[in-house]
């Protein structure tokens, strides 16, 4: 009994140890899943060591883990910072805490894919990826690759898109933009599109469906985030007929393009090969660009996104005008994937 | 009417039948259907590549699922091998990626961290008393966490097949020339027959049978039931590290943590269809087997055929009902 005291009284001291460090900035991201969330975290420490300032960078188990994350933006406002920096993976289950920290005069500041839907007034700013134009770059530069095959074909061509879902803001807004560009530069070419596929994407695309459309844009989504389920999905696309292009719109989607096509060997930029894109990177989709299995990939600007995010709190707390800050995205190809400007955002 | 019914029960009366085992027949059969149905709806299923795709994807699954069934059998349940493979294919990938470990010595920590979770769900179980449910429940809920803490919540990376260390993904598929040879079926090929043997044919599997048939029983009859009971957690903690390694041989993804719980159901549906008593007692590893491949067939095959993601959760839940309801038509026969 007296051990098991003496243990309970040492883990409240290491507890209260832990509460008694409270940083000037808190920052609450999506989690540590993918080697993007580092960078973010590298470029957030390398701005604050330059301004001298100190952060605390937490995040959830995975993406899916709305409550953590929820108890984890409590703690932040309970630490009373000067700023927090928020990721919201649900901004209704943190619709709460946003108004404590609104009426306790803590500034947020949003970032990655912010906190969409948040009250007037209550993000600051916004530090973050144009998703859409993101996913508009990546249509760009899939469709410029594929021109030439659509003036060719007899029937319908196929282009795919595999997401990992149809409810993240980030993720689905990288699909719309593909699609809606895809789908102005072809109605500028004079083609027209069917959109088929996960309702979500079919229902919210700008781009007008029509049943007997010569390009068929057909986006897979499935029904749990699994390395299997999104593989199996790539591989039905790829065995379809007329495809002759394949979108997966993050990290997860694209990798599963990348085992999907190891039994296929369909992806490539060769004669007849399906055109591959790709978004983040990570030591898998990096190879695929290298070896020319994808044409390319979209990255985002993690470091530059962690370097904003820290500068713009600081503003913030200093009573600063701040506002929302594109901090970009670059369309790598094994070309240029070692140019410094694109190395500094490419992780493994 | 009379008729029919005795031509029925000599169906299956007839000893070739009761060799094999009904239930068995029934799965083959379900599973040469759905093969059969998907080539036929589907031109893109029939071909040489989506046959590897099925055996890739449900090596990690047969692996779980061959651990599971000895578990179940025991008149138990292990719900930790979905999370716990992740975990132990983090740990180990980790000292690979990250520590610069060889990629054999990363194997082997993966699978021995699997072992130390085998034993400490037998310790509950057997030991302790915990209901197998709620101990390898919270088992689950700690490999799950250990997993992010272990790597600082980072995804990890196995060495892809091209690169140094890439070597362990040609122990199940090794692509030459273009040509494709999925080796990793005779991996389980070879634990099925080692495992079939181990639970029919020596003493840890009579007595784990025995103990899932009567634990009480068992006991009085001489048999060291903490003992034979844990190893049946230990056996299934050893396949669960195997798994991991399957999982990252056959994913070119990274293992991310926070993932892998709800893939010890895929491990536990199969082998409930393959036969295998949910109440212990009874089941076989070919039976688990087929049971896995009646799954991996319908979620490779329904995306095939149109039927997209929600409707294959539908259909899998329907066949599990009815396998469970096979069963439980069997225990009332028995009983």
């Amino acid at each position: 009994m007296k051990k098991m005291l003496a243990i309970v009284l040492a883990l409240m001291l290491v507890f209260s140890a832990t509460a008694a460090f409270a940083a000037d900035y808190e920052i609450v991201s999506k989690g540590f899943q993918h080697q993007y969330w580092q960078a973010v975290l590298a470029g957030a420490q390398a701005k604050a060591a330059e301004l001298g300032v100190e952060i605390n960078f937490v995040g959830p188990a995975n993406e899916s883990a709305y409550d953590e994350q929820l108890s984890q933006l409590n703690s932040a406002i309970n630490a009373a910072p000067k700023a927090i920096g928020l990721a919201a993976l649900s901004t209704e289950t943190c619709l709460d805490a946003i108004k404590t920290a609104q009426e306790s005069g803590i500034p947020i500041i949003g970032f990655d894919s912010g906190v969409p839907g948040a009250p007037e007034g209550a993000i600051l700013a916004n530090c973050a990826t144009n998703n859409y134009n993101a996913g508009a770059l990546a249509g760009e530069m899939v469709y410029a690759a594929i021109k030439d095959r659509i003036a060719a074909a007899e029937g319908t061509v196929r282009i795919g898109v595999s997401a990992q879902d149809a409810v993240s803001e980030s993720v689905t807004q990288r699909g719309l933009g593909f699609i809606d560009k895809i789908g102005e530069l072809a109605a500028a070419d004079g083609y027209t599109v069917k959109l088929e596929g996960n309702e979500k994407y079919v229902n919210d695309a700008k781009v007008e469906s029509v049943d007997d459309g010569k390009i068929v844009i057909e986006t897979l989504v499935p029904s749990q985030v699994t390395a299997e389920l999104s593989a199996i999905d790539c591989q039905n696309l790829l065995n379809k007929s007329d495809i002759i292009a394949l979108y997966g719109s993050n990290q997860h989607s694209a990798e599963a393009m990348v085992t999907a096509n190891e039994n296929l060997q369909k992806l490539g930029t060769g004669e007849g090969q399906v055109i591959g894109a790709g978004f983040d990177s990570g030591a898998v989709i990096k190879a695929a660009v290298a070896d020319g299995t994808f044409l390319g990939a979209i990255t985002q600007a993690p470091f530059a996104m962690g370097e904003a995010l820290v500068d713009t709190m600081v503003k913030a707390a200093n009573g600063e005008a701040v506002e929302d800050i594109d901090t970009g995205c670059q369309w790598y190809t094994a070309e240029n994937m070692n140019d410094e400007d694109i190395a500094i955002n490419l992780y493994d | 009417m009379q008729k029919q019914l005795s031509e029925k029960r000599g169906f299956a009366n007839n000893p070739i039948v009761r060799a094999i085992g009904l239930q068995r027949i029934v799965v083959v059969l379900a599973v040469i259907l759905e093969a059969v149905l998907f080539s036929i709806l589907s031109p893109a299923f029939r071909q040489y590549a989506t046959v590897v795709s099925i055996l890739d994807y449900s090596y990690y699954i047969t692996f779980m699922a061959i651990g599971v069934t000895f578990c179940l059998i025991s008149g138990g349940n292990d719900l930790s091998v979905g999370a716990g493979m992740i975990c132990y294919a983090l740990a180990g990938g980790f000292l690979v990626q990250h520590l610069g470990w060889p990629v054999w010595a990363g194997m082997l920590v993966t699978i021995a961290i699997g072992l130390c979770f085998g034993v400490l769900n037998g310790a509950m179980v057997a030991i302790m008393n915990l209901p197998p449910f709620i101990a390898t429940l919270c088992t689950m809920l700690i490999t799950r966490g250990l997993g992010s803490i272990l790597t600082g919540g980072m995804a990890v990376s196995w060495p892809s097949r091209n690169s140094e260390g890439g070597w362990f993904r040609s122990l199940f598929k090794i692509i030459n020339n273009g040509k494709i040879i999925p080796v990793g079926f005779a991996i389980v090929i070879f634990f099925i027959i080692v495992m079939s043997i181990v639970l029919n044919k020596t003493r840890v599997g009579r007595y784990i049978i025995a103990i899932g048939s009567n634990k009480e029983a068992a006991r009085l009859s001489g048999v060291n039931v903490i003992k034979y009971q844990m190893l049946a957690y230990i056996i299934s903690g050893f396949f669960a590290g195997l798994a991991g390694i399957a999982y990252s041989a056959t994913f070119s993804s990274s293992v991310a943590p926070g993932t892998g719980a709800g893939l010890e159901l895929d491990a536990i549906g199969g082998a409930i269809i393959g036969g295998t008593s949910m109440t212990g007692g009874q089941g076989s590893i070919i039976g688990t087997l087929l049971g896995v491949f009646v799954m991996s067939l319908l979620k490779t095959g329904l995306p095939y055929v149109g039927l997209q993601a929600n409707w294959q959760q539908i259909i899998t839940g329907i066949v599990l009902i009815v396998a469970i309801y096979i069963d439980v038509l069997k225990n009332k026969k028995t009983a």
